[in-house]
């Protein structure tokens, strides 16, 4: 017998005791809270115009500042209605997920913007992409310890942002699509169907 | 290598699958069914019988009621249960504590 088997075994319990607890109760209204800021976002982007590359950026990293303050008060909201250490092991998990594949976008976001120098490739239109991918890699890297849908919805970023790109390249290279449509889709609508199937499905008593 | 805390490992909670219900029982107050078998990527058949067998030695609670006209089956560790789990983890640390070098 593998004299290591009783630490193996501790670990796993230690992984699953972790994996059942988490975010499950605070989900569906962050995603309604992302959904409705991202669509408020794209219509600020819209009506005001603001297609240059610093405009983009700032407008849309911005509001991803607002969504993560926001959800951060409402996932600390949750914790002191239960008793629960915001900090706790699997929240640092969840948070150690997330962090990489946003902060790769965050810091790419911030050179696109910041240094425009192609005269080719439209960085701006390139940006809604490269986000919807590095969220859909970071959702699903977090959904580990998150129920079984968040890896979907990644994977949901992932094959969207894909395919939409592969479309604008290869069968509609001419197309004239602004940004922020392409933002308000993958940000607004996509957090607004996932909080609404999470509202619909999660037990009356979770829901926040 | 002392025998004794290995022979004194619940038979019922040491299975691996049974194992894996204990624990993400022991860190949720309950657990629908749906839940569990996503969690764990068991079949359904799979997580009825063990869930049968922690049932039958009263380590596992069941309850079943409606959610959104649709019934819904939650699990909760009983508080045999969770002393059961304790134990268990207590002997596995002291074979850990046993089995490292001095």
């Amino acid at each position: 017998m593998n004299p290591n088997w009783a630490e193996e075994n501790l670990q796993t319990i230690r992984t699953l005791m972790e994996r059942s607890t988490l975010y499950r109760h605070a989900l569906a209204p962050i995603m309604f809270l992302a959904g409705i800021i991202g669509v408020l976002t794209a219509t600020m982007g819209l009506m005001l115009h603001l297609d240059l590359p610093r405009a983009f950026g700032a407008l849309w990293l911005g509001s991803a500042a607002v969504v993560i303050a926001g959800a951060f008060i409402i996932v600390r909201r949750q914790a002191l209605k239960n008793n629960e250490p915001f900090w706790s092991p699997p929240t640092r998990r969840v948070a150690q997920a997330l962090v990489p594949p946003l902060a790769a976008g965050m810091i790419l976001g911030l050179i696109f913007t910041l240094f425009p120098t192609s005269e080719v490739v439209d960085f701006t239109l390139l940006l809604p992409f490269l986000w919807a991918l590095f969220y859909g890699c970071a959702l699903h890297a977090a959904g580990f310890y998150m129920p079984r849908g968040v890896k979907w919805f990644g994977w949901v970023y992932v094959g969207s942002a894909s395919g939409a790109l592969l479309f604008l390249v290869v069968v509609q290279p001419d197309m004239d699509i602004s940004a922020h449509w392409l933002m308000g889709f993958f940000f607004g609508v996509l957090h607004l169907a996932y909080g609404g199937y999470l509202y619909l499905t999660e037990k009356g008593k979770n829901a926040a | 290598m002392n025998p004794e805390p290995f022979l004194q490992l619940d038979r019922v909670i040491h299975e691996k699958g049974r194992l894996a219900i204990m624990s993400m029982l022991a860190a949720s107050p309950e657990l629908s069914f749906t839940e569990l078998r996503d969690a764990l990527a068991m079949t359904d058949g799979n997580l009825t019988t063990h869930i049968r067998a922690l049932q039958e030695a009263g380590y596992l609670a069941v309850a079943k009621s409606f959610q959104n006209r649709r019934p819904l089956t939650t699990c909760s560790l009983t508080a045999a249960g969770r002393k059961a789990f304790t134990e268990y983890l207590n002997l596995l640390e002291r074979i850990v504590q046993q089995n490292r070098p001095q």
